[in-house]
């Protein structure tokens, strides 16, 4: 256990599973979304996007389209900026709209505002795109062969983003080890699925653009529309109401506010963009699919001396934050266990395919998957139990990873005993009956990224608090953003604990860029670290400022006065109190408006070495997960029983919420591991984009969850916090890989874990057997 | 995506729904539940100028049991309808739980049975069921009234002898000897999924004797089929878990599936053969309503 736990300290308001601020709102049905909102006026966009994979645009005719009635504007290339624009600033490749070829079903090639949604669709029939069809790279495996159709003429063999690293010396490594072992995984493109669909609604007023968007970042958003469209940052608005998830694929702007923002302009009337579900799968920016080769030396105890992670992942057409996503897959390797030798290499490729990005975990799951099959390979050849391995190689509190990530906290050994225990891993492991199996697996992931997306010296969160002028409540200015994960109800939870005030009187005005003091927004797992940071530190000055002007009242030395829960209190006579309110009321007549402000910068973070940024976090979660499968070896069916996840999150501001997030996170992996890929037909068009045949698991898929935690105290972050968003997904797609080999005693090397691949490896077991007794 | 306009009638009864349809010809489609014909409007699959609806013809909802006929199903009854029906439940439990593990509880409150047979998808769950235990279908037209078997009903995906001035107004589920029957949906999750393969079965037991058989098939052929090669190697032979092997293996042979997103051939074929078993063993063993016993997954709800 930590030495600094929160165990015993006595908190008002955090640590408590109050109900959600939004809760009321939203299951009432009352909260509006983007797509809820209308404006006086308002009109509807639609993007018009490409058929063909990879196509020439010989040319465009709008004259049709123009002229239907109810159309207001028909935009191309030629009607907006050509800067080219992304979110990785080493690779801005997207235009607005394609100027000379498309280079994926659903490029995007005009866009129509309309007065209704049924003349936009009409309109776009009318829009007379000529194409000369071109070759298209569909595989990513092959799209760096010469001879390949190339998606982008600037960079040749489609090397999109291009890897090497090393730490220590692996080759010296695998000479002194005892066993090293190779295996190669793949993955599979996967889609976040939000609930909602993404929308936008632009509108000018006086050279100023604002845009209601469901976004994961109004910052990034307003940074990137500011530029694409050479504006003053100050004049570009972006916020959003309620967001119905996100999970990495709302983080950048999207065609809706760039073509929206020219529509809006050029009509002066407000617009309306969104993606339907299909649209949304065209759009994509979803998890690459990537092909692992891990190699891995250990001693005769198993303990992992070196490894090489040698990766290759499909782009897709545009790099959206690939880059990121290409370094991530390797940078968080070396997380959860200890070793000092390690090797990444990794090209990311572009393909005629819709462009991936990040998606809850960013690039690590996929190579933690691998690297935990891997691992169970290594354990079973050396004779060693899957969760003794782990608990061998864990990493200990403040180390080193060899990519230089500075861990302070880290129980990972005892999220894995714990594990161990509540799943009765024990009497299980080895002793199931025929076609049951159980698997283990563990992850780790950053606490907020140690550097923005852009190179900017901005602090990474700022808060500001407005008590009212009675004292009756508190509003949390905040540019955190609330996308379902329930960031409004922990922030507001911290400023009241920080000012002494209570939760249930705590208001939340957040994510809008002009309203709100600036955070980077809903990624990498920062908010309740970062901007909680700053929160804390706003709620701090407000309690100070409150209790100088309580000890004026009081005739008492501030020193000797404390505040909790809404009562100012004396140290050293119990007879003296007075309400929070009271004292905040007299500050505002005597002083003025009470305000507390607080921001929040991360120290500087890793080392110096090309990509050395990229996983560098104040602070690093922990988990171990386990689950309990059950195969019919008949059909391939899989039925998950049980999933054990024990997390080192740190201090844990809302138990409910965390647990809820874990619940989540195990159901996105679920899907990840037994059902969700993203399919497409020879020709690069989608064949399941959508939630019949693109398949999700249902509520009735899921299984039983026990989620545990350890206490730890992360002295990096505020009250001691550490991420629970991301960090869930990282371990479960290796850990239910684990089980459903263990279950088929039969290794499938690819994801998903489809049904039919366990059937058709089961069947060439059996017939391999039989031909052995023979 | 977008619904394009359409003109909506509702007549108030069959012979004003039959000369409506009869007038419009082609540019109209008949609305039942619309769980189907919605979706394929918006994407544009379906383009018709006027939808003739159902909706007031409430005799077609209903369930009943007539004596010396048989249980006669309304074609507008719901899908959750058969699943909460009393008389289904009594006497084909194993219709109701075809019903029950189609799609998701907000269609199944609103998709009709009518509309899953018109529909003629290879992959709908309540053929199979209700071609194993004889069904016959009603169909209303200008010209009157004619009965057929639902067996004979299909010609093809999305293509059957309705004519289309025709509606399917009733079900007939004939009484019968039959001492069990079960349906089986495999698909690839728990709700929400469409069929990979569906297997229906019905059994006269006499003793451990299989005095006849009738296994119907989902999903594995343009049309619902029977398996009539498998229905030949039980009739008249004692039951033992190695004659429905063969059974399932005759069945395998005899379906004509092709590969798509949802399973290859090979895989269908073998799901054919697993599920015919289980589904026989379910109607022998367990009468009308043993399919909650046997499903695709084992802790199914």
């Amino acid at each position: 256990m930590s030495e600094n736990t929160n165990a015993n300290k006595d908190y008002a308001v955090i640590g408590k599973s109050v109900p959600r601020i939004d809760g009321r709102e939203k299951v009432t049905g009352a909260a509006k979304y983007t797509g809820d909102l209308s404006f006086p006026n308002m009109l509807y966009g639609k993007i018009l996007t490409s058929p063909y994979a990879h196509a020439r645009i010989i040319s465009i005719d709008t004259v049709e389209a123009e002229k239907l009635p109810g159309v207001k504007a028909v935009i191309t290339h030629k009607d907006v900026p050509t800067l080219k624009y992304g979110i990785s600033p080493a690779r801005w490749d997207e235009n607005i709209f394609c100027i000379d070829k498309v280079r994926f079903v659903g490029d995007k090639v005009a866009a129509v505002a309309c007065i209704d949604e049924k003349t936009c669709y009409e309109a776009m029939k009318l829009i007379k795109v000529e194409y000369e069809v071109l070759p298209a790279a569909l595989d990513f495996l092959t799209a760096m062969d010469e001879g390949q159709p190339q998606v982008h003429d600037e960079y040749p063999n489609n090397i999109n983003t291009e890897i090497h690293q090393e730490f220590g010396d692996v080759e010296q490594a695998f000479k002194d080890a005892h066993y090293v072992r190779t295996d190669r995984f793949l993955g599979q493109r996967t889609y976040h699925s939000p609930i909602e669909p993404h929308s936008a609604i632009s509108m000018w007023q006086d050279g100023k653009l604002t845009i209601y968007s469901s976004t994961q970042s109004p910052h990034y958003f307003q940074h990137y529309i500011a530029r694409e469209f050479d504006m003053k940052m100050g004049d570009v608005r972006v916020l959003k109401t309620y967001v119905g998830g996100g999970f990495g694929g709302k983080l950048e702007p999207t065609g809706l506010e760039f073509a929206g923002a020219v529509l809006a302009r050029i009509t002066g009337r407000p617009v309306k963009m969104f993606y339907d579900r299909h649209e949304m799968f065209a759009h994509n920016r979803g998890r690459h699919a990537q092909y692992m080769e891990i190699t891995t030396g250990v001693d005769k105890d198993g303990k992992i001396l070196g490894c090489h992670a040698n990766f290759k992942m499909d782009g897709g057409a545009y790099t959206s934050l690939g880059i990121a996503s290409a370094y991530y897959a390797g940078a968080l390797l070396p997380l959860t266990y200890e070793f000092d030798n390690y090797k990444f290499d990794m090209f990311r490729v572009y393909t005629n395919l819709p462009a991936c990005g990040a998606q809850r975990g960013h690039g690590a799951p996929q190579p933690k998957y691998a690297f935990e099959c891997h691992l169970d390979e290594i354990a079973k050849d050396l004779g060693i139990d899957p969760i003794e391995i782990r608990i061998r190689n864990a990493r200990r509190p403040n180390t080193v990873t060899p990519n230089e990530f500075g861990v302070n906290s880290c129980e990972i050994k005892s999220c894995l005993e714990m594990a161990r225990d509540m799943s009765g891993w024990v009497e299980k492991k080895g002793k199931l009956p025929k076609g049951r199996g159980i698997g283990v697996a563990t992850g780790s992931f950053v606490s907020g990224a140690g550097y923005p997306i852009y190179r900017t010296n901005l602090p990474h969160a700022a808060a500001m608090i407005k008590v009212a002028e009675d004292g009756t409540a508190a509003t949390l200015y905040t540019g955190a953003v609330d996308i379902g994960q329930g960031s409004d109800t922990v922030l507001s939870q911290m400023a009241a604990e920080a000012m002494g005030f209570v939760y249930e009187q705590m208001k939340i005005v957040a994510a809008d860029t002009e309203t709100t003091p600036h955070d980077f927004g809903a990624y990498a797992s920062r908010q309740t670290l970062m901007s909680g940071a700053a929160v804390k530190q706003a709620g701090e000055e407000i309690k100070a400022q409150l209790l100088d002007m309580a000890a004026v009242i009081l005739q008492r030395d501030p020193s000797d006065l404390e505040v909790k829960a809404g009562v100012i209190y004396s140290r050293t006579d119990s007879s003296v109190t007075l309400s929070f309110a009271d004292a905040a009321k007299e500050f505002f007549v005597r002083r003025g408006p009470l305000v507390g402000k607080g921001s929040y910068a991360p120290p500087k973070l890793g080392g110096k070495f090309k990509g050395a940024a990229v996983g560098t976090s104040p602070a690093y979660s922990f988990c171990a997960q386990i689950s309990e499968v059950q195969i019919d070896e008949e059909t391939g069916v899989i039925d998950v029983l049980d999933v054990w996840d024990v997390h080192d999150c740190g201090m844990v501001i809302n138990p409910g919420l965390l647990h809820g997030q874990v619940h989540g996170a195990l159901y996105m992996g679920l899907g990840e591991s037994i059902w969700e890929q993203v399919l497409f037909d020879k020709n690069g068009k989608l064949v399941n984009g959508n939630l019949g045949e693109y398949r999700l698991p249902t509520a009735l898929d899921m299984p039983r969850v026990h989620s545990g935690l350890i206490d730890s105290y992360e002295p990096a972050g505020p009250w001691g916090v550490k991420e629970v968003g991301e960090g869930s997904t990282n371990p479960t797609m290796g850990c239910f890989a684990n089980a459903i080999y263990d279950a088929m005693g039969v290794r499938i090397n690819s994801l998903p874990l489809t049904y039919e691949k366990v059937w058709k490896a089961l069947k060439e077991k059996r017939e391999l057997e039989q031909k052995q007794n023979k | 995506m977008y619904l394009p306009d359409f003109d909506y009638y509702a007549p108030q009864n069959l012979e004003e729904a039959c000369s409506l349809l009869t007038h419009l010809g082609s540019k109209a489609k008949v609305l039942s539940g619309g769980t189907d014909l919605m979706v394929k409007m918006k994407h544009g699959v379906i383009s018709c100028e006027v939808l003739v609806s159902l909706k007031e013809l409430n005799e077609l909802k209903e369930i009943n049991y007539h004596q010396g006929k048989g249980v006669v199903v309304g074609a507008r009854a719901t899908h959750n309808d058969l699943v909460n029906s009393i008389i289904l439940n009594e006497k084909y439990l194993s219709i109701s739980e075809a019903a029950h593990h189609m799609a998701s509880n907000q269609i199944r409150n609103i998709g009709t049975v009518g509309g899953n047979i018109v529909n003629a998808v290879p992959s709908a769950d309540l053929p199979p069921i209700l071609i194993a235990l004889g069904a016959t279908l009603t169909l209303v037209g200008p010209e009157g009234e004619r009965t057929i078997p639902l067996e004979e009903f299909f010609t093809g995906p999305g293509r059957s002898v309705l004519a289309q001035n025709e509606i399917v107004t009733f079900i007939t589920i004939p009484n019968q000897p039959t001492t069990g029957s079960n349906y089986i949906k495999f698909g690839l999750r728990r709700s929400g999924a469409l069929a990979v393969i569906g297997v229906a079965s019905a059994v006269t037991m006499e003793g451990n004797i299989i005095k006849d058989a009738r296994i119907a098939l989902g999903a594995v052929a343009p049309v619902p089929m029977r398996a009539k090669e498998a229905e030949a190697i039980l009739i008249g032979k004692e039951y033992t878990d190695d004659l429905l092997e063969q059974a399932g293996v005759a069945a395998s042979k005899e379906c004509s599936p092709i590969s798509d997103i949802r399973g290859s051939v090979e895989y269908r074929r073998d799901m054919v053969r697993v599920f015919t078993k289980r589904s026989l063993k379910a109607a022998i063993t367990k009468g009308h309503s043993g399919e909650h016993l046997e499903t695709a997954h084992s802790n199914n709800i």
